[in-house]
């Protein structure tokens, strides 16, 4: 063989394997290799183990109780730490410090206020019996079975009395339900969290844009990782819990202070999509890869909210109090939800939300009942913290709830009214006595003087994450006008943000290249020998 | 003796009484509320069971209706819209009464109106 022929070989076979590598390399990029996905679906790998225990077989519970404080105790027969242990956390104070949390002075532009626990409808969602705070109800997390305690053991004790032989039958059927429900214990499920954090704010989504009721049996487009047919996770899957302390709460400090991966440690929380997924959780190379130090997984994850449920976005107290006939009256709004009630005043429930977008390194400020504000402006009653100089703040998407509440015209505060009971709001029509006593419920002042102002609320979007088909397009941020990120400022976006100088540059630098490559193919074109040497 | 045309107020208040008295005589008088609840349930617990109706939650809540609605529908013992009709033609008089009490004091223009639980 010549050396002509070695060469024309060496070519064809250099052709062949580059052409193999390249099919092979194709087959490689079909299949599912994005190593945040490999290394979550190890992290929740196999069943999860179940509870050690048979509650059905425990005779202590099969007793004829007759009060919800007498189930706790006999809980606590057994797991002996677990009041004093739930009693310290937020899930029972409603604290997150001295001054903040419901059931200290923060306020939202929803219902407002807790008054220090003195509303007692915000009670129905406090994990005690009986919208009392003495004993703790450890079936509202761990029951698997619906029952209303309240009602059961009212008419017990009323049909339990009777004389009548059918009244007594139903004393036995009662008897039985609260058996069922108190042998029929489990690890919370989406029905236990969701009996509360679905109806945040008093009623289905009207506080979370991404949770309610639709999260209960959610399908994969809804949420991939709850979704029934997907990883069907349940809550507890992500919120782990160390001595009933539940992880994910966002308050004054994030839900996370450390961005690591069970890669870096394996008994870290599950709390962040890091934790699973890691920091690169993309193919390698990939863009999306070099985005996770500023934005967060969510922001392209969850490109709307409210997806099968509307939301509450708006809610103007101001407006209440009207009547129609001397009576007060409702209206329905778009899907079927109220907008109008003379208790509440007037709201707006939207759905598929596009969400807002802030930086945020896991904590949100406020302000409470004590903090003075300026009337003048749109106050914050809740925001994100977290600046683009913050190495751990992220752009992330959160739902803001707009409002109008009352504040104090002399003491520039805004005010919590008493809604529920015989001298709240909804039973008055009166604003200066259900301020009066609401403020009074905290140990904090009432000029008497008070008017409206407006207000926002936020809420960190992070449930309803879409499947990867779904997630915001690149073209939907990196873009010159109305992309998602136009109300963010303060840094260079490509796509988004230009600089004229920079512009001319790049376009000299294009256009002399251009002009470079047409002269040096055109010498070549027309010079003789093809512009190339003679070969010695 | 007067003639009931010289007197037409005579003849109105007459015909009121006995529209009161025939009101009153047929207006369903309501039962044991609290037991009603549970016998409400029941039937559709019943209906469930042999697999008339897709859920055991009655089907429709005492808020559905105003006190005036269910009092005209216990009068007129129109249970139709009810479904179970089987169940609801063996309630004794008694268990009709008591589901009439349940629905009518939580009914939505009540002090406490209800959804079935």
């Amino acid at each position: 063989m010549n050396r002509m022929n070695l060469k024309r070989w060496a070519g064809v076979m250099a052709v062949g394997v580059l052409l193999f590598s390249g099919i092979a390399s194709g087959e490689e990029e079909n299949t599912d290799t994005a190593p945040g996905r490999t290394m979550a679906r190890q992290a929740v790998r196999g069943e999860r183990p179940g509870i050690t225990v048979d509650h059905s077989r425990i005779d202590a519970l099969k007793k004829p109780f007759s009060s919800g404080p007498e189930i706790t105790g006999t809980c606590l027969s057994c797991h002996t730490e677990a009041e004093s242990q739930f009693h310290q956390t937020i899930h029972w104070t409603w604290r997150a410090d001295d001054v903040k949390g419901k059931g200290g002075f923060s306020l939202n532009n929803f219902c407002i206020s807790a008054n220090k626990m003195t509303d007692k409808g915000c009670l129905s969602c406090h994990p005690g019996w009986n919208k009392a705070v003495e004993s703790v109800n450890c079936l509202v997390c761990h029951g698997q079975k619906e029952i209303n305690w309240e009602e059961a053991f009212a008419d017990l004790k009323v049909f339990a009395a009777s004389d009548d032989a059918s009244e007594k039958e139903i004393a036995e059927e009662i008897r039985a339900n609260i058996r069922d429900a108190v042998t029929n214990i489990g690890l919370p499920g989406r029905k236990n969290c969701g009996s509360c954090h679905f109806y945040g704010g008093g009623g289905d989504g009207v506080k979370h844009g991404d949770l309610d009721s639709s999260m209960a049996r959610p399908n994969k487009a809804l949420d991939v990782h709850m979704g029934e047919d997907g990883q069907n996770f349940t809550c507890t899957r992500c919120h782990t819990t160390k001595r009933h302390n539940i992880a994910g709460r966002i308050y004054t400090v994030p839900a996370a202070t450390e961005r690591k991966s069970l890669v870096e440690d394996d008994l870290t929380a599950k709390i962040t999509c890091e934790s699973c997924h890691t920091a690169t959780p993309h193919k390698k190379g990939s863009k999306p890869n070099d985005h996770t130090d500023k934005v967060a997984c969510q922001t392209c994850h969850i490109p709307y909210f409210a997806r099968v449920n509307p939301t509450k976005m708006s809610w103007d107290w101001s407006k209440a109090g009207k009547l129609k006939d001397g009576k007060p009256f409702k209206s329905k709004g778009p899907y079927g939800k109220k907008d109008y009630l003379t208790v509440k005043g007037e709201m707006r429930w939207e759905k598929n939300v596009r969400p807002e977008y802030f930086w945020f390194n896991g904590s949100i400020d406020g302000v409470t009942a004590k903090d003075r504000v300026d009337p003048g402006t749109v106050v914050a009653v809740s925001h994100p913290v977290g600046s683009q100089d913050d190495p751990n703040s992220r752009i992330f998407p959160f739902k803001v709830h707009r409002g109008v509440q009352p504040y104090d015209k002399i003491h520039k505060t805004l005010l919590a009214p008493l809604l529920s009971g015989d001298k709240g709001y909804w039973k008055t029509l009166d604003w200066n006595s259900a301020l009066a006593v609401g403020q009074s419920a905290l140990g904090l002042p009432f000029s008497g003087e008070f008017d409206f102002v407006e207000t926002t609320y936020v809420f960190p979007t992070t449930h309803m994450v879409a499947p990867k088909n779904n997630v915001v397009r690149c073209s939907e941020c990196h873009v010159r006008n109305d992309g998602r990120m136009a109300d963010l400022a303060g840094f260079y976006m490509p796509g988004r943000n230009q600089n004229r100088w920079i512009n001319t540059i790049g376009w000299v630098a294009v256009l002399g290249a251009a002009i470079g490559v047409t002269v040096h193919g055109l010498g070549r074109i027309f010079s003789p020998k093809n512009g190339r040497k003679e070969n010695g | 003796m007067f003639k009931l045309h010289q007197k037409p107020w005579i003849f109105f208040f007459t015909l009121f009484l006995a529209f009161l008295f025939i009101g009153s005589a047929v207006a369903i008088e309501p039962g044991n509320k609290r037991k009603g609840k549970y016998t409400y349930r029941k039937v559709y617990k019943a209906c469930f069971e042999r697999g008339a109706v897709e859920s055991p939650k009655p089907s429709i809540n005492p808020d559905a209706h105003t006190q005036a609605e269910w009092t005209e529908i216990f009068t007129q013992k129109d249970f139709d819209a009810f479904g179970c009709a089987d169940e609801w033609a063996a309630l004794p008089e008694e268990d009709v009464r008591d589901i009439y009490a349940y629905l009518h004091g939580h009914a939505s223009d009540s002090p406490t109106p209800a959804k079935c639980k």
